[in-house]
């Protein structure tokens, strides 16, 4: 014992310890404020916090569950792009490579049910924000970026659907994209699109309403799956990422974790 | 057991389970939330609407059964009161469902489609929605005790008290990222995400499903076109969760669970989220089999399932069946009747503000009053044109097929 | 000592005298008149710069050219049909169903005009039937049934003279709703 207690001595007094954790174990107050305040990643937190933050019944983890998923997301998501082709020749045989060849075979599975149990979690933390009234002055604005945070995650779902290429992927895909036809005024079937027209040529047809700008043609095809790969991989969740940060920096300024004001 | 299991499928068509959650939903507000007692002019008007479904049930024989369990849960909920939601009570229910659930799956069946790992999901979300709401309003409740008597919400008794970041929180997150680590390693290796064969564009599956959160929307798609459905309504839900903060200016109830002090609010935002949203969702998932057809959860998912669709647009319910006309060519009169309606709906609002809620006039302003009035009334378009759907087969309030604006 | 000072020894009105800021002043004065014209310039040009600009990201995500399977097939002689049938041969290369009856010969295109799920042909009962919503269709593509808002789509559908095939071309569409199915190119005439 008296060994493993002068390694650990030795270990967190050496100079490349000390250069990394420059307050050492935070057993004191002083040192338990400098902690947080000197790590980057921990200074997401306030130094201290109510006390109503902290419990689980009050709060439900959620938003927290949330953000963890989304790094579970990210982290299994760029291991699947190391196999992974957008097209329609090799999509579906690698992820049939990816179910059935790739050494710990799990990572596709964790990326799929990750999104889901996200898709849920995001829910439940709004519902848990709604219930406590959290969305009340001055959190109306953090509200507001939360329900973008909340549609971007259905998008990440919804255009990650399609990348597998089965026949789950692209009627589903089929399906939802097919509404963006009926947008009022943009889409060849939506209420007054009809009207748009140069003589008696009809200006918005199937060649270039909404739908065609989603999916980039008028049926599901190699382009739509590029798009969506684009989309899933990249756009949104940079987007997501910036209002991400966006979320946590007004939950820190708008009164911290919700709790009585 | 063929009798239950008969029971829940008659239960579980989607007009009759529909009904029965908005009844169970407005129960819980009476009887749980607001300590209705059943010998009250709100209790008898319960029991009256019960009595109405009997006598209804003697035309349309499933009605009967709605009746049945309508009392059934009347009874259960106005004799547990304030005491659905102690903890006791709570493990109850929690038992009582998982054995359900339990039972169910060994039901052919059932356990076919409960067991579809995309669905698995699904019915964890069933469970974690139904102990969280019951959660948010056994916190409500209890706060709700203290603040009738003048006390404080709990949240605030310990509002001042503050804790370190450190260990306190960074130990909560800790174990909560190492227990959801767990859970997702354990998950996917249990269960394999699916994967049918390659994609073929021109053989559609029977059901072809949406992603499963989206099947709400495809859900309303039975009801509305895909103009409203997929469009309008989608873009509306989203602006009418950024509208909330806006529109909701009651500064009670801020940070902490409380029912009695934000009773429209929560009410309305809790039909739309789980009743809505939710049970929509679930159903489609759950109860729409081969051709969109309805299922119930024990009944066999037959393609040649044959449901005579005979739906009629409220022009022909009204210039044929009613008036005995053929339709009039124009379409501005032939609609005449689907435009009034729509118009006297639309209508509410103005009317209402200086009639019975004059006093949320006042206190909203014209603005707010109008924005929340009319996504409310968007919103409660859905449960009422399924009702329609229900009992006059109606397929169009609006049917003007020159412009594509069909209501 | 002020009725010394002439004209062009005017003292300047701000400090900036010599300055840039100075000499526009002298050039084109932005006065307390012309100050909402400059500053209504200024965002009518901002607006127009980035307005163009989302134009043109918009633009770009719609692509010239579609690489998509051929629209316009040689679908062999009119007697290759037997009358009263539906026939699926084209279904699955180029989503068409070639329908001939006693007079005509139309080619309907394999797309549920409710959300664009593949419709099941069913000889039993006569009808065509989208699995994804249960909207049906009667042979003649008009809807009887379902969600679904209108009738099937016809394409475009003639003979070639050169040889007398039947031709297909997807690229146009004739909608029963504008009342289109009366043009000529929307059936054959036996």
């Amino acid at each position: 014992m008296a060994n493993l207690r002068g390694l650990q001595e030795g270990i967190v007094n050496s100079q490349i310890w000390k250069s990394v954790f420059r307050v050492g174990i935070p057993n004191t107050n002083r040192k338990r404020v400098l902690a947080v305040l000197g790590s980057l990643i921990l200074h997401l937190h306030p130094v201290k916090v109510r006390r109503s933050g902290v419990r689980m019944s009050y709060t439900w983890c959620m938003g927290g569950t949330s953000f963890f998923l989304f790094l579970v997301e990210t982290v299994t998501g760029l291991l699947l792009m190391f196999y992974y082709r957008p097209t329609i020749e090799y999509a579906f045989t690698d992820i049939m490579d990816l179910r059935e060849q790739a050494p710990f075979g799990i990572m596709r599975e964790m990326h799929r049910w990750g999104a889901h149990a996200m898709v849920i979690a995001v829910w439940l933390h709004m519902f848990r924000v709604f219930m406590t009234g959290s969305y009340k002055p001055p959190r109306e604005f953090n509200w507001n970026v939360g329900v973008i945070l909340l549609v971007l995650t259905l998008l990440l779902s919804f255009t990650g659907y399609l990348l597998p290429w089965d026949q789950l992927a692209i009627w589903a895909i089929t399906v939802g994209s097919s509404m963006a036809r009926a947008s009022p005024g943009a889409g060849n079937e939506g209420p007054m699109s009809g009207l748009v027209k140069l003589g008696d040529i009809r200006l918005i047809h199937a060649g270039d309403d909404a739908r065609f700008a989603l999916i980039g043609g008028r049926s599901i095809g190699a382009a739509t799956l590029l798009r969506f790969y684009v989309l899933h991989c990249v756009v949104i969740p940079l987007a997501a990422g910036f209002l991400m940060a966006i979320h946590f920096w007004r939950v820190r300024k708008d009164g911290g974790i919700s709790g009585p004001l | 057991m063929t009798f239950i299991k008969d029971f829940v499928n008659v239960l579980s068509a989607g007009s009759i389970s529909f009904l029965l959650l908005t009844s169970i939903f407005a129960l819980i507000i009476f009887f749980n939330l607001m300590n209705g007692r059943i010998r009250s002019a709100g209790g008898f008007a319960f029991i009256g609407f019960g009595l109405l479904m009997f006598l209804a049930g003697i035309f349309v024989p499933p009605l009967l059964y709605l009746g049945v369990a309508y009392f059934l849960i009347l009874f259960v909920l106005a004799r547990l009161g304030g005491r659905l939601w102690d903890t006791k009570i709570g493990l109850w229910l929690f038992v009582f469902g998982a054995l359900a659930f339990g039972l169910s799956m060994l039901d052919p069946n059932f356990f076919l489609i409960a067991a579809k790992p995309d669905n698995v999901p699904i019915v964890a979300m069933i469970f974690l929605l139904g102990f969280f709401t019951w959660l948010a309003l056994r916190k409500a409740y209890l706060n709700d005790t203290q603040l009738v008597v003048g006390g404080i919400p709990w949240e605030k008794t310990e509002s001042d008290e503050k804790l370190f970041t450190w260990p306190d929180l960074v130990y909560t997150e800790m174990l909560c990222m190492i227990l959801l680590t767990i859970v997702m390693i354990v998950w996917s290796v249990v269960l394999r995400a699916p994967l049918e064969e390659a994609a073929n564009p021109t053989s559609s599956p029977n059901p072809a499903k949406a992603p499963w959160y989206f099947l709400g929307l495809q859900e309303m798609l039975v009801y509305f076109d895909p103009w409203l459905a997929g469009v309008v309504l989608p873009t509306l839900i989203i602006v009418g969760l950024m509208a909330i903060p806006y529109i909701d200016t009651n500064p009670r109830g801020n940070g902490y669970y409380s029912f009695r002090e934000r009773k429209w609010e929560i009410s309305v935002f809790l039909y739309g989220f789980l009743v809505l949203w939710s049970f929509l969702i679930i159903t489609g998932t759950f109860l729409r089999g081969p051709n969109w057809n309805f299922f119930g959860p024990y009944e066999y998912w037959d393609p040649n399932k044959l449901v005579p669709l005979v739906n009629v647009d409220l022009s022909e319910l009204m210039w044929v069946k009613v008036l005995g006309t053929s339709l009039p060519k124009l379409w501005i009169i032939r609609e005449i009747f689907g435009l009034a309606l729509i118009g006297a709906y639309l209508g509410l609002p103005p009317v209402m503000a200086v009639g019975p809620f004059r006093r949320f006039y006042m206190k909203m302003g014209a603005a707010r009053y109008y924005v929340g009035a009319y996504l409310f009334l968007i919103m409660m378009s859905l449960p009422i044109k399924m009702v329609l759907r229900w009992l006059f087969n109606l397929k169009y309030i609006l049917h003007i097929q020159e412009i594509f604006f069909n209501v | 000592m002020s009725d010394e000072i002439t004209p062009y020894q005017m003292v300047p009105k701000t400090p900036l005298a010599g300055s840039a800021a100075a000499d526009i002043r002298e050039q084109g004065e932005i006065t307390r008149r012309s100050f909402p014209v400059v500053l209504t310039a200024a965002w009518v040009a901002l607006a127009a710069a980035l307005g163009g600009m989302s134009a043109v990201l918009l633009r770009f995500l719609f692509p010239n050219v579609l690489f998509e399977p051929v629209q316009k097939f040689k679908a062999g002689l009119p007697s290759d049909y037997s009358v009263g049938e539906v026939d699926e041969r084209w279904k699955d290369k180029y989503g068409i169903w070639i329908v001939r009856t006693e007079e005509v010969v139309y080619a309907l295109i394999t797309v549920c005009t409710h959300l664009g799920c593949t419709p099941n042909w069913l000889p039993t009962q006569n009808k065509f039937k989208c699995p994804c919503h249960g909207s049906g269709y009667y042979k003649s593509g008009i809807n009887f049934e379902g969600p679904t808002p209108r009738p099937l789509e016809r394409a475009k559908i003639f003979i070639d003279i050169a040889d007398g095939q039947i031709v297909v071309d997807k690229s146009k569409q004739f909608h029963q709703e504008r009342g289109e199915w009366t043009d000529p190119e929307a059936f054959i005439k036996l």
